[in-house]
């Protein structure tokens, strides 16, 4: 492969040159604002999806009060993991890697400053939109269309701004001076264009306008399918595509069939959210085409394994990207168990059994906290030292995040898994009780517990990590 | 895939596929779905909500009961034991959600499938204790109570017929009663007008079918 088709050594050289510090100085602002508010997101969905699970083992759990029930507490914490930790994540790490990747800062002299204002601003009502949204399913004004709950006013907040955050990346992408783009920058461009269209039609078709209810239940599917497969994943995607080869020096393996593999992943990502309606109240060739989206949805996974674990065997990374490189490594590997997961369930025998159990659930759960938020998680660990100017982490604390978000997202999807499996089969026998498969998941949710217990700690542990990291720039300012 | 524009047609393309099929198609077709006549009565089905379960239906969505209830009886070729279960007699289609306001279909059943619950407990008064004390009419329930969608008050001259009936523990002091709001009442007609028991073209239901 020749050096002009993967041009990674261009943004070697740049960061050598100091056009790296410049993009980096010019982005520092933006992305350290949208990481800090993704971060204290994540850390309040932690602590509620915590809430949430421990009153599935003690329903009285602060029971009695309206705006503490399982109820309103389940979408609250669903949705800040969703729009205020992973999509505000996204588009942190969606910007630097793409002002990275194109070797442009984001603007310069005055111009630019009015830029980095438009982002913040845009930042803040993107926090503004969650914060208020957050407090109305609370009040108890949750739209009730599931990942969809804010009222009208706050997803139109949301996607204006996206769409003023986001244009951004896609004006880096034009200006681009790095030449021929890399399969990163593809997924980069893909994500941020698919999040405008999904949200904006799901939310035009099911909340602003609602239309006919017998013709809901596909287009949410599309969108929670779309959502994920469409804006977070291909930007967690991008992230292993653009870091695992420069953390280990070498160029990407097999690169004619990445192509392949974007493409795919587009095509399907938008058609396999129709799966969680197998079987449901859509026409037979909808169910048909859940089946078959969610069983081919392996081959752009498996390309992509086949991208990135060639390229991992060609190098090892050094000692100070250990960290990054792990979370990366991970983040590949449970992608690759999400592909796994998604042929199960969806094969013909099988997915009427699964389907609406704990298996549906520990599918989201793997994608969100684990797929996504991992290759996420690398993006902030290597971008902060970049920005900061300064080696920041506290490499114990990252150590311990590491550990624990995985121990725990493990956890919890298998017991998800194991949970969905038996109350699949239980359900197949009409003659047990509802009420006697509800007691006997005691035991699995008692468990559950323990791990979003882990994951809280772990995200209280990154929170901290993340403010001293910041903290230390004032007490220690560069020269 | 080197220019914006070429990149930015071949996402748009793509991305219309699943757009055109799942959305288009939706709401043009399944979107336009009308009721039809009933055979027996000459009414229409699926039957109009009235306006205490349309209002039931905002209580529904604001309490996030679909974060543990679906609303769909699945297809007997995908799955035959949602109608064995007793969840339905026939699988949900399409049209039975033509006259509600959103279309609460579920992902997932921490609790049971609600299509049906209008047909299987058509008490209200099961309902109010339900919602308000779950344990004492299913006992081992998962489900939260609903308390806060009820009031205590004094009894005043005669107690109230829609005091619910609750004993032991669960009972008021000595001469309170406990009444459902409003918004319970609403709650209940709405879930009491959950059904999709009656046969539609798409969806038979089998004479003898019993269970």
């Amino acid at each position: 492969m020749s050096e002009n088709l993967y041009p990674s050594h261009h943004a070697d050289d740049a960061e050598a040159c100091g056009l790296s510090h410049a993009i980096d100085s010019s982005v520092r602002l933006p992305v350290i604002i949208l990481f800090g508010n993704a971060l204290h997101w994540l850390v309040v969905a932690s602590l509620l999806s915590l809430i949430v699970s421990v009153k599935l083992i003690a329903p009285g759990f602060l029971g009695g009060m309206s705006f503490l029930s399982y109820g309103r507490l389940a979408p609250m914490a669903r949705d800040l993991m969703l729009y205020g930790w992973a999509s505000q994540a996204a588009l942190a790490a969606g910007i630097w890697l793409m002002a990275r990747l194109c070797g442009r800062p984001l603007g310069t002299g005055t111009g630019g400053v009015l830029q980095r204002t438009l982002i913040i601003s845009a930042t803040v009502l993107w926090n503004l939109a969650i914060l208020l949204g957050t407090l109305a399913i609370f009040a108890g004004y949750s739209t009730g269309v599931e990942w969809l709950e804010y009222p009208n006013w706050a997803s139109a907040m949301l996607f204006l701004s996206f769409l003023l955050i986001g244009i951004w990346a896609l004006l880096l992408f034009d200006r681009r001076t790095s030449g021929r783009p890399e399969v990163a920058q593809w997924y980069l461009v893909a994500g941020f264009c698919s999040f405008p269209w999904v949200y904006g039609t799901a939310n035009l078709l099911l909340t602003w306008k609602p239309i006919q209810a017998s013709a809901q239940g596909p287009i949410q599917a599309w969108f929670c399918g779309g959502l994920l497969g469409l804006w977070l994943l291909p930007v967690a995607v991008a992230a292993l595509y653009a870091l695992i080869p420069r953390i280990l020096g070498t160029h990407l393996h097999r690169r004619d069939l990445a192509t392949l593999g974007f493409w795919a992943l587009l095509f399907l990502g938008g058609w396999s959210g129709i799966d969680r309606l197998i079987g449901g109240p859509i026409p037979a060739w909808l169910t048909s085409v859940g089946v078959v989206s969610g069983i081919l949805f392996i081959i752009p996974i498996v390309i992509i394994a086949i991208n990135l674990m060639g390229t991992m065997h060609r190098g090892t990374p050094k000692v100070e990207q250990q960290g990054v490189y792990e979370f990366l490594k991970t983040g590949l590997y449970l992608l690759l168990a999400l592909g796994a997961l998604g042929l199960c369930a969806s094969m013909p025998g099988i997915n009427g059994a699964l389907n609406l159990t704990g298996f549906t659930e520990a599918k989201s759960q793997l994608c969100i906290l684990g797929v996504v938020s991992f290759p996420l998680f690398a993006v902030l660990y290597r971008s902060l030292p970049a920005l900061l100017g300064r080696d920041c982490w506290c490499s114990t604390l990252s150590g311990r995040h590491y550990v624990l978000t995985l121990v725990g997202l493990l956890m919890l999807v298998s017991l998800l898994l194991l949970g969905g499996l038996f109350t699949g089969l239980a359900l197949s026998d009409p003659t047990v009780t509802f009420l006697n498969i509800t007691s006997y998941s005691y035991p699995f949710h008692l468990v559950e517990c323990v791990a979003e217990l882990l994951l809280l700690i772990a995200s209280v542990i990154l929170g901290v990590n993340f403010t001293v990291a910041l903290a230390g720039n004032y007490l220690f300012p560069k020269k | 895939m080197n220019r914006l524009t070429t990149l930015l047609s071949g996402i748009f393309l793509i991305f219309l596929t699943s757009w055109l099929g799942l959305v288009a198609y939706s709401a043009t077709q399944l979107g336009r779905l009308a009721p039809v006549p009933d055979a027996d009565t000459g009414a229409t089905l699926p039957a109009l909500l009235g306006g205490d379960a349309i209002a039931g239906q905002r209580i529904y969505a604001a309490e996030g009961c679909v974060s543990c209830h679906s609303q769909q009886v699945r297809q007997l070729s995908v799955t035959p034991y949602d109608v064995a279960r007793g969840w339905g007699l026939r699988p949900s289609v399409a049209r039975d959600y033509l006259r509600e306001s959103n279309a609460f279909l579920g992902s997932s059943r921490i609790g049971q499938d609600l299509s049906n619950v209008g047909v299987r407990r058509a008490e209200a008064k099961w309902h109010y204790l339900h919602l308000y004390k779950p344990d004492s009419v299913s006992e081992g329930s998962l489900m939260p109570s609903y308390s806060y969608l009820f009031q205590v008050r004094k009894i005043q001259g005669q107690r109230s017929d829609e005091a619910l009936d609750l004993q032991g523990e669960d009972a008021p002091k000595e001469g309170y009663e406990v009444i459902p709001t409003p918004a319970a009442k609403n709650l209940v007609a709405y879930l009491l007008s959950l059904r999709h028991d009656y046969p539609l073209p798409e969806a038979p239901v089998k004479k003898d079918a019993t269970k």
